[in-house]
């Protein structure tokens, strides 16, 4: 394995990340070859982890961007702040200056309000980390908009002109497929596909995570989720859920899974209705049984 | 970078499209750069960076690592057999160019006049001649075009008094009238055309309804091009064409096997299909003697997926109608709405229900 990589893997796990060789491959090539890395995978297996570890290892500031359906401008990138506007021509028309003076001043870097997208283009300070979350909630017209963002890291602000970026910032995209991204934003990024742990791998982030759980605990909790991921669930938990069933379980003082524990407390780790009925009785016992 | 290298990578690319995995000129270009990256004497090393830079999906896991397993490392050969592509789609072209207008001559054909518009809507759909349905079609168009349209949350501009006040062109505006606020800029939300997908029943049970549903259908298609059609009964099929329908169904009129038509559907189609915005419509009477696990499994699939899941059925225009059917009983856990579906003011009802 290349020094680097299994560097990063090690300084990845003493941040708190419990990474493998492919997460830290991909990390590594996004920082090398510095191209967005897209992250796709279920909810809950670490896909945002691992912008925040990034940021926490370039020690730099990470700056997320929560995609919606509905999504635009104003709210990503930037908006003018009027009331400030407003008032400034209000006080100009007492000073007697001419429209296009006023138009200068109250169209200038002061008068703007910077949205993460165009926050990580200027930060003075060193590249950030810029993290665009659930990227398959945005809709078409947004992606298109971030390709062009991602491919020149330059923005054109009618009433400024083009603001470049002072320096490009590592973008971490994720998805949870709800949508097919686009090939064009797929081709500009490389690609991470995360898969639910393995029961090794489990056992490890919950000891990391967690580490006033015991190991008979975190090995009872991450064999009872892995159970339960083999069913047919409506929403398969995924690590995020079983980090905080192991701190409610830390916090009840308990130090392995018996049935009473897990029917009061499965709410941490399932979390749909229909779920949680299917669940009950018998199946709990099954369940409970595969994880000891 | 050694010219190897570049023959490697370039034959591995090759090899990838050839068994249908998506991997184009930059896609090898990045997988190069990435190579120089690493070492590339740890096997197991570049299989992680390709995968990473080639950018393959988890649907092409499989290939990947099959193909890289015979081909990575010296043993390079063309492999001669290409996955198998869908039949249907290699066989279906676009429809002849006549076949556009002969469409609209039925759309605008025979103006329903001011009562017969009334009759018609109440007629049930098994009662309808053909002379009805070419008179129906312009109903139905209304319908559809409502039924694809709807108000999205992207804010558009508006002309004066409409919507709600936009600060930005407000404020423009006012620089241009020195300073003073004279009237207000106003947007409003963006009319948004979700995306549709049909599912229709032609089985035996559905024939006397299946030709007007059919004739729903090609309207809907008309105002929202974009709209995906499948047809089944024993077997699940893809229409390009609405035309050709009886042409492309296999066993036109046999039995049902909703839920393995239905989980086929959810295998190979959910994923590039259906999502947050997508409104599926099922057409069908939900009569099937099959059983009904994978069909309850295939509609939680698709119903999780899906904006709304919509099931038009003939049967339950019936006031005598329960959905006790074993199949509609599985599936209706996972249906926002069960329409019934046996004449035209029925189907007016999708309307309230879309909303």
């Amino acid at each position: 394995m290349t020094p680097e990589i299994s560097a990063l893997l090690g300084r990845m796990e003493g941040a708190g990340y419990i990474a493998d060789p492919t997460i830290a491959t991909a990390v590594f090539l996004a920082r090398e070859m510095r191209r967005p890395l897209l992250i796709e995978g279920d909810a809950g297996v670490g896909k945002t982890e691992i912008a925040k570890v990034m940021a926490r290892l370039l020690d730099t500031e990470l700056i997320r961007l929560q995609c919606y359906e509905g999504l635009d401008v104003a709210t990503s990138l930037y908006e003018w702040n009027y009331q400030r506007q407003m008032l400034r021509l209000r006080m100009a028309e007492h000073e007697g200056k001419d429209a296009g003076e006023i138009e200068d001043l109250i169209f200038g870097r002061a008068y703007l309000l910077e949205r993460p997208l165009l926050r990580a283009i200027t930060r003075r300070e060193g590249a950030p980390v810029l993290l665009i979350d659930e990227v398959d909630r945005a809709d078409d017209g947004f992606e298109a908009f971030l390709l062009e963002l991602l491919s020149d890291f330059q923005v054109t602000i009618p009433e400024l002109g083009t603001l470049r970026a002072e320096h490009v910032p590592y973008v971490i995209l994720t998805s949870n497929r709800s949508r097919e991204i686009g090939d064009a934003l797929r081709r500009r990024c490389l690609y991470l596909y995360i898969d639910h742990p393995s029961l090794e791998k489990e056992v490890r982030i919950l000891r990391a995570r967690v580490p006033d759980a015991g190991a008979r605990l975190a090995g009872e909790i991450a064999r009872f989720v892995q159970a339960l991921r083999q069913r047919r669930l409506t929403k398969t938990p995924g690590v995020a859920e079983s980090i905080d069933w192991a701190q409610a379980l830390v916090r009840l003082h308990r130090d392995h899974l018996d049935r009473e524990v897990v029917e009061a407390t499965l709410g941490c780790v399932v979390k749909d209705h229909q779920d949680i009925h299917d669940l009950s009785g018998d199946a709990i016992d099954a369940v409970l049984a595969a994880a000891r | 970078m050694t010219s190897d290298l570049v023959v490697h990578v370039a034959r591995f690319g090759r090899a990838l499209r050839r068994h249908g995995v998506p991997v184009g000129l930059s896609d090898a270009a990045d997988g190069l750069s990435a190579l120089t990256l690493i070492d590339v004497g740890d096997r197991d090393e570049v299989r992680r960076a390709l995968r990473v830079s080639l950018k393959i999906q988890p649907r092409d896991a499989a290939t990947f690592e099959a193909l890289f397993a015979r081909l990575w490392e010296g043993r390079i050969e063309v492999p001669a057999a290409p996955r198998d592509v869908e039949p249907f789609r290699r066989g279906t072209q676009l429809p002849p160019r006549g076949s556009r207008s002969s469409d609209r001559d039925v759309a605008v054909g025979d103006e329903p006049g001011y009562s017969p518009a009334a009759v018609l809507r109440r007629k049930p759909f098994d009662e309808c001649t053909p002379q009805d349905l070419a008179a129906m079609e312009r109903l139905m168009r209304q319908i559809a075009l409502r039924l694809a349209t709807r108000p999205s949350r992207r804010l558009v501009p508006t002309l004066a008094g409409r919507g709600t006040i936009d600060l930005r062109r407000s404020v423009r505006r006012a620089l241009r009238s020195g300073g003073e606020f004279l009237s207000m800029a106003r947007r409003t939300r963006a009319i948004e055309r979700p995306r549709l997908v049909v599912l229709a029943d032609t089985s035996g049970s559905m024939d006397p309804h299946a030709r007007f549903l059919m004739a729903f259908v090609r309207a809907i298609k008309r105002v929202a091009p974009g709209t995906e059609v499948f047809a089944f009964n024993t077997a699940l099929v893809r229409l390009r064409t609405l035309r050709r329908l009886d042409a492309d169904v296999p066993e036109w009129s046999a039995g049902t096997r909703i839920g393995e038509c239905l989980a086929e559907f959810a295998d190979r189609y959910l994923d590039a299909h259906v999502d947050a915005r997508t409104v599926v419509l099922i057409l069908s009477d939900g009569l099937d003697r099959g059983d009904v696990e994978p069909l309850a499994d295939a509609m939680r699939r698709i119903h999780a997926r899906a904006r709304r899941v919509l099931w038009l059925n003939p049967l339950a225009g019936d006031r005598r109608y329960e959905p006790t059917a074993r199949a509609m009983a599985a599936a209706l856990p996972y249906v926002d709405r069960l329409l019934p579906a046996h004449n035209l003011a029925s189907l007016e009802h999708i309307l309230w229900a879309f909303r």
